[in-house]
């Protein structure tokens, strides 16, 4: 700048020479500001001071360490972590820089130590100086954070009602799971497709766990972590996924289908069903035969009528004929006894006794209207006197006929017993013969058998209405007449009469059992 | 605390007369309640410390007293992992014991403290102190029945007298103080207790592995 020439007035040259030195006085001041300046924003100082953020030990085993330096002031700075350590004596220096990477300090097996106290203080150190950090103090129990469980694996279970997801991991790598020094616990979370949500699950002790509440379609996204005994939580493993396939969907249409045809089968099938309804009736529910009764008119049963009912209750074939004695209609009954005085006294004055005795022949009919009522017997003044005097019925019994129409030598006699009817008095009074008859006579038979117990043999029959029972020796004639066949003969010797006739509703004179005799 | 203290003397009477009747509760159904107890023995004195430490001046902290002064540090345990699988089950049963009653007498001078801590948290702090008590007087009952089943040298207890600190402290700061550090020597103590009746319970099971 000085070389420059000011063309000035005479008067001014002498100071244009003052301002040249002046500005080379400036610029020097100038330059030296600068350099100062410079000098100090690149200052080397002694490094500032390091922070000891903590420490960590991934299996109650080992543990590591980390700092964060300070400044460096500029000038290479190393860092040095020195501890101490309850009982035990001096300082001591971090025994591995390298393995957890920088500014951390790994302590293995052999320098870790647990229940005691670690102090640790990291220094910084460059030309200008040192800087050491506060004392960090701690236990090894306190600072137990595990890894996270690895190999993280999913896999679906499609089973028909709904799917669900297993999920397996395995424990981290540097865990002593087998000895008890550590005591793992697992915790899993899910989410489903892009939500927030997490679900969380205790897994205990076990490494695997199951999944049931998941839907078909979705994206599950899962996560374990580990604790052991009473540290901190790991850090949540990687994300694994799993989808799960929508092949109920794809199965819809098909399934649709299937039922849509068999809906089309069962609608026909019963179309046909009803357009043949009856022949499946037939077929299904074969018509059950009616109980039939030779000889009956069953419309006529059923129209009711006295008239009606009598008439076809008669059979109208080939059989014989059947008295019937009715309540109010028919009045010819036939007595039954045993007591032949009852026949002579009352021969002569015979009444219209209405004892009613009714007989039924060998037939099907089982008629419900029975014809024989106690009360009849019961009300009978007539009869209850000769009752009295006669005992008619001693022994009564089933006394059983068979009207002999046609050949003797029927085939299908039945065998019952007989007795031929010696003698008819009136029209009320048959007597039968004593002996059995073994001739073919009136009453046939083909048989002698013997007589059972609660059978009589007709003794005599007296007039229409009458009929004198055997007393009380069928049985010893049964032995007589047979012998020794029949070996129930001495059983039956001190029976004694019983007197009572129960005329059962269906009409059969019977007697009532006798007492055991044994 | 009450019922919780019935329910747990209660199972162990239970389990005491199941053993004095049937002598067939195996050591490994014992030892797996035992481990129960002592974890949470442990962590109810983790959340006392923890109550402690939300209001404690930090200053604090800087001046505890060295835990080497814990009166149970005469006591040789195991430091670490090899050392602590090489000791015998009598001889772990054993330290187990002698530190659990150790603290028999430390307990209730820490309880009665708690009465008159300077504390926010001061109430919860005492009700788990009590807690602390009778689990871990069930414990010790436990144990007890455990060492008859395990050898003599189970049976032997070490000694470790608590030189009557009675008094806390007059003020504030180093009635917390002191406080903090019987509390955190219980919590180291614990923790060892745990520690071995886990080991123990896995080398006693060792047909289930699932319970290591």
């Amino acid at each position: 700048m000085c070389q420059h020439q000011f063309y000035v007035a005479k008067p001014a040259l002498k100071s244009s020479v003052t301002v040249c030195a002046r500005m080379r006085r400036d610029l020097r001041g100038a330059l030296l500001l600068l350099l100062t300046a410079a000098v100090q924003s690149s200052s080397m100082s002694a490094p500032g001071k390091p922070v000891l953020l903590s420490c960590r030990s991934p299996e109650k085993e080992t543990f590591t360490c980390w700092w964060e330096p300070g400044s460096d002031g500029a000038l290479p700075t190393t860092h040095h972590l020195y501890y101490e350590r309850e009982r035990l004596e001096g300082t001591y220096e971090c025994p591995d820089y390298l393995s957890a990477g920088r500014n951390s300090c790994f302590f293995d097996k052999n320098h870790t130590s647990i229940w005691v106290d670690y102090y640790l203080t990291v220094m910084a150190s460059n030309a200008l100086g040192n800087a050491t950090s506060d004392p960090f103090k701690m236990d090894v129990m306190e600072i137990v954070k595990p890894d996270a469980p690895g190999n993280v694996t999913l896999w679906v279970e499609e089973r028909e009602a709904s799917p669900c997801v297993h999920v397996r991991w395995m424990p981290p790598s540097n865990t002593d799971t087998k000895s008890g020094w550590v005591t793992i616990k697992y915790e899993l979370r899910v989410k489903k497709d892009n939500s927030n949500n997490w679900k969380e699950y205790t897994s205990g002790t076990q490494t695997h766990f199951s999944l049931y509440s998941v839907s078909p379609g979705g994206v599950y996204t899962v996560q374990v972590r580990c604790l052991l005994d009473h540290g901190s939580w790991s850090e949540w493993s990687n994300t694994t996924f799993v989808k799960i396939s929508n092949y109920l969907q794809n199965e819809r249409p098909l399934s649709m289908l299937i039922s849509i045809l068999s809906a089309i089968l069962f609608i026909m099938a019963g179309l046909i069903l009803i357009a043949k309804r009856k022949s499946v009736k037939q077929w299904v529910l074969p018509p059950v035969p009616g109980p039939k009764i030779r000889g009956i008119n069953s419309q006529l049963l059923q129209s009711g009528g006295s008239d009606n009912v009598g008439n076809a209750l008669i059979i109208k074939q080939s059989f014989p004929p059947i008295y019937f004695v009715w309540e109010d209609q028919m009045e010819d009954y036939l007595i039954v006894t045993e007591n032949e005085d009852w026949l002579s006294s009352n021969s002569q004055k015979r009444k219209k006794s209405l004892i009613p005795a009714c007989f039924h022949f060998d037939s099907e009919i089982h008629s419900k209207e029975s014809p024989c009522h106690q009360n009849d017997w019961e009300k009978d003044e007539e009869m209850s006197q000769v009752d009295n005097n006669n005992k008619p019925f001693t022994n009564t019994g089933y006394v059983d006929f068979q009207r002999h129409v046609e050949n003797v030598q029927e085939a299908d006699v039945k065998h019952v017993d007989y007795s031929r009817v010696k003698e008819v008095k009136g029209d009320n009074v048959l007597f039968l013969e004593k002996e059995k008859v073994q001739s073919s006579g009136y009453m046939d038979f083909q048989r002698q058998e013997r007589i059972p117990e609660d059978y009589s043999r007709v003794k005599e029959v007296e007039s229409d209405h009458l009929v004198v029972l055997q007393k009380q020796n069928a049985a010893d004639m049964s032995c007589k007449d047979e012998g020794n066949h029949y070996t129930d003969c001495a059983l039956h010797k001190p029976r004694k009469p019983h007197v009572c006739t129960e005329l059962s509703d269906s009409g059969y004179v019977d007697t009532i059992p006798a007492p055991p005799l044994m | 605390m009450a019922l919780k203290e019935t329910d747990s003397s209660k199972l162990l009477m239970a389990v005491v007369c199941l053993v004095s009747v049937c002598s067939s509760v195996p050591i490994s159904d014992l030892l797996d309640r035992a481990s129960q107890g002592s974890d949470k023995l442990h962590a109810l004195s983790t959340t006392i410390t923890q109550d402690l430490n939300s209001h404690f001046p930090p200053i604090g902290r800087m001046i505890m007293p060295r835990p080497s002064m814990c009166h149970t540090s005469s006591l040789q345990t195991p430091s670490d992992k090899q050392q602590a699988l090489q000791v015998s089950e009598s001889d772990l049963l054993s330290l187990a014991r002698s530190l659990l009653q150790a603290w028999s007498d430390p307990l209730l001078v820490l309880s009665a403290s708690a009465n008159t801590l300077h504390h926010p948290e001061q109430t919860s702090i005492s009700n788990k102190i009590q807690e602390l008590q009778l689990h871990s007087k069930s414990l010790g009952d436990g144990l007890d029945i455990l060492s008859g089943k395990m050898g003599p040298a189970a049976q032997n207890i070490s000694l470790l007298p608590f030189s009557g600190r009675n008094d806390i402290g007059q003020d504030r700061i180093s009635q917390l103080i002191n406080f903090n550090f019987l509390l955190s020597c219980f919590r180291r103590d614990s923790h060892k207790i745990d520690s071995f009746l886990k080991v123990l319970r896995c080398r006693a099971t060792k047909t289930q592995p699932q319970m290591c």
